[in-house]
């Protein structure tokens, strides 16, 4: 049924580009490929249909300097490719006029396969979640009818949205639209673990790499589940607050006090290169994060998270030298140079 | 007898006449369109709003605003066949700002190319559903960047302000308190979106070439004292997504509205 609505809008979308003077609408579709390991897309791609023109426009706009306040900072200003699309080295990130931020910016990798975005679950939707660094204070700086104009006195951009949407109009919803084609088509699948799991290239793993998966399903993914490694859940983990943050997690967005010092479970892909690590980048290595799990969880103020007691009442997760060990070089196998270096997502 | 046969003929002709001009006066209107305004005309009790002027209500508090927006959308309208139109969906989402009234405080909204026919009710929603949410920017237009030029959009997150109330209020204990509603629905859990519907006191007769006006007056005092009533000083200074206030003062804002007359054209 999907695919007949998939055809007929195809069929009518070319049936209404037929001007062929103007540099008008081509809908040449661009299609997604599910990864067999994956779970169901989230995104509804009946309402944004992912064409070539809408794809390169995205792209072109996540690397914009336009989209802020001051024309230098794009979205790439902290999401850089070669370290999974995160600010690199950078605890928290730093935006418009040396404005600081209190998180830590997170991959963008796989996430039409998720339904809330942020560390606290702000955004509910894809489309909408480029409104927050866009907006914010700290990070970009600047209001969506800015960006529209200036983006409407470029030539390059009054061609483009003529060339991926129908109506060709340069307004937030087309601006939007064209973000998350670019981010939908940002997936990694291709890691080692994956090529392991289903069985491709006669891809194996070591005996290290197979203890720490082993490890890792025993203790670790009942919360990074599925191969996304996340499920996608909000958790108090028993970091010690920071006071100069003060950042209160997903409390911020119910004022419930159930959620204080939630954070969402992050997705492991490529986490080799994404450090530093956990939602303030206070953890520069992954030995730092799998000690804090054995011996640092403490009462924060909010309810740690029940899995994180163990059956003594105590805190943690009981984790030995060699299961570390193993642990991080099966987290290893999560990095996906295919995708890290992927010029379809390359600036230049 | 000629006569009376002329008297018959005389009869069924008149007869046959009077039944085309019923015909006549049930006007075919499939096919035509006209505009329908809609003027929203914010007060308070039996006062007008004016901003800046302090409003008593019966707790013994009182507040004044300097801003008062609200969102409305999914507008449609019921005629006396039964028949609802709804107006086209993507352009069905406005910002109802007491700052861009005309003179007499009055906002209008201008629904073009509504349906001819007679009708006896409208339906809207104050906010935005959870149907356009889902909907992530698709259908959205221009609205998001005139929700966030208006201030109606959150920055920390994504969503719409869909009632924006700022201003102070006093009571016993308290002198020029701030008094601000950002409030919305968040994400799909906390769902604000509240309809109401109003009866016109008589049918709105929509006709090419004709816009007839709706005036509907929304009483602010309900906000706080509709279905229930909440006490500045008890919280109800700053609602902005508590799980419980949000949806008290929603369900207060849904009921502030009456149509108080309509001119056809």
């Amino acid at each position: 049924m999907k695919k007949e609505i998939l055809v007929l809008l195809i069929v009518t979308l070319c049936a209404c580009s037929k001007a062929p003077d103007e540099a008008g609408y081509v809908p040449i579709p661009i299609v997604v490929d599910i990864p067999s390991n994956f779970p169901d897309m989230v995104y509804n791609l009946d309402n944004n249909q992912i064409t070539e023109a809408g794809f390169e426009l995205g792209k072109k706009l996540f690397y914009e300097g336009k989209l802020s306040a001051n024309n230098a900072i794009p979205c790439a200003f902290c999401h850089e490719q070669a370290f999974a699309f995160t600010h690199h080295e950078h605890t928290v990130s730093h935006g418009l006029n040396g404005g600081v931020g209190r998180r830590n910016a997170q991959p963008i990798q796989n996430l039409a396969y998720q339904s809330e975005f942020m560390w606290d679950g702000a955004a509910t939707h894809l489309d909408l979640q480029p409104i927050i660094p866009i907006t914010a204070e700290v990070e970009m700086g600047e209001t969506l009818s800015n960006v529209i104009s200036k983006l409407k006195a470029d030539n390059y951009y009054q061609n483009q949205f003529g060339k991926a949407f129908e109506d060709g109009e340069i307004n937030g919803e087309n601006l939007l639209k064209a973000l998350s084609q670019f981010m939908i088509m940002m997936v990694s699948s291709n890691s080692k673990y994956d090529k392991y799991v289903r069985k491709e290239d006669n891809v194996s793993l070591s005996t290290l790499e197979l203890d720490g998966l082993q490890t890792f399903k025993n203790k670790c993914a009942s919360c990074h589940a599925t191969d996304l490694f996340t499920d996608q859940s909000y958790r108090n983990t028993g970091l010690p607050v920071n006071p100069k943050l003060d950042d209160k997690g997903r409390f911020s967005i119910f004022e419930n006090t159930d959620d204080l010092y939630k954070f969402k479970v992050p997705s492991l892909r490529n986490v080799e290169k994404s450090n530093p690590y956990m939602h303030d980048g206070r953890f520069a290595t992954l030995e730092a994060v799998l000690n804090f799990y054995d011996t640092g969880i403490i009462e924060n103020g909010g309810q740690v998270d029940a899995v994180l007691t163990k059956e003594d009442g105590t805190l943690g997760i009981t984790l030995l030298d060699y299961e570390k060990k193993s642990l991080i070089a099966f987290l290893k196998t999560l990095t996906d140079n295919e995708f890290l270096t992927d010029e379809r997502f390359s600036e230049f | 007898m000629k006569i009376l046969k002329f008297t018959c003929a005389l009869l069924l002709c008149a007869s046959i006449y009077s039944c085309s001009t019923d015909d006549d006066n049930s006007e075919d209107l499939s096919g035509q369109k006209g505009n329908v305004v809609l003027k929203f005309d914010n007060g308070v009790g039996d006062q007008d709003f004016i901003f800046g002027t302090s409003y008593n209500r019966s707790n013994g508090e009182s507040f004044q605003l300097e801003t008062l927006k609200y969102i409305v959308s999914n507008i449609r309208f019921k005629d006396n066949m039964g028949n609802t139109f709804m107006y086209p969906v993507n352009d069905n989402v406005f910002i109802v700002s007491e700052a861009s009234g005309n003179n007499a405080g009055e906002i209008l909204l201008t629904l073009k190319d509504v349906e001819a026919a007679n009708y006896t009710e409208i339906t809207f929603g104050i906010g935005v559903d959870q149907d356009r949410f889902a909907l992530g920017a698709d259908g959205q237009g221009n609205f998001l960047a005139a929700a966030q030029d208006q201030g109606m959009m959150w920055s920390w997150a994504t969503g719409y302000k869909f009632i924006r109330f700022d201003g102070t209020y006093s009571s016993e204990t308290a002198t020029d308190e701030g008094l601000n509603f950002h409030m919305g629905s968040v994400g799909t859990s906390l769902d604000n979106y509240k309809e109401t519907t109003l009866t016109f006191p008589n049918s709105v007769l929509v006709r090419a070439g004709k816009t007839p006006e709706i005036h509907i007056k929304a009483d602010i005092m309900k906000a706080f004292d509709g279905v229930t009533s909440v006490n500045f000083a008890d919280g109800y200074d700053q609602v902005h997504v508590d799980a419980v206030e949000t949806p008290i003062i929603a369900t207060n804002v849904a009921s502030m509205f009456m149509v108080h007359h309509v001119h056809n054209d």
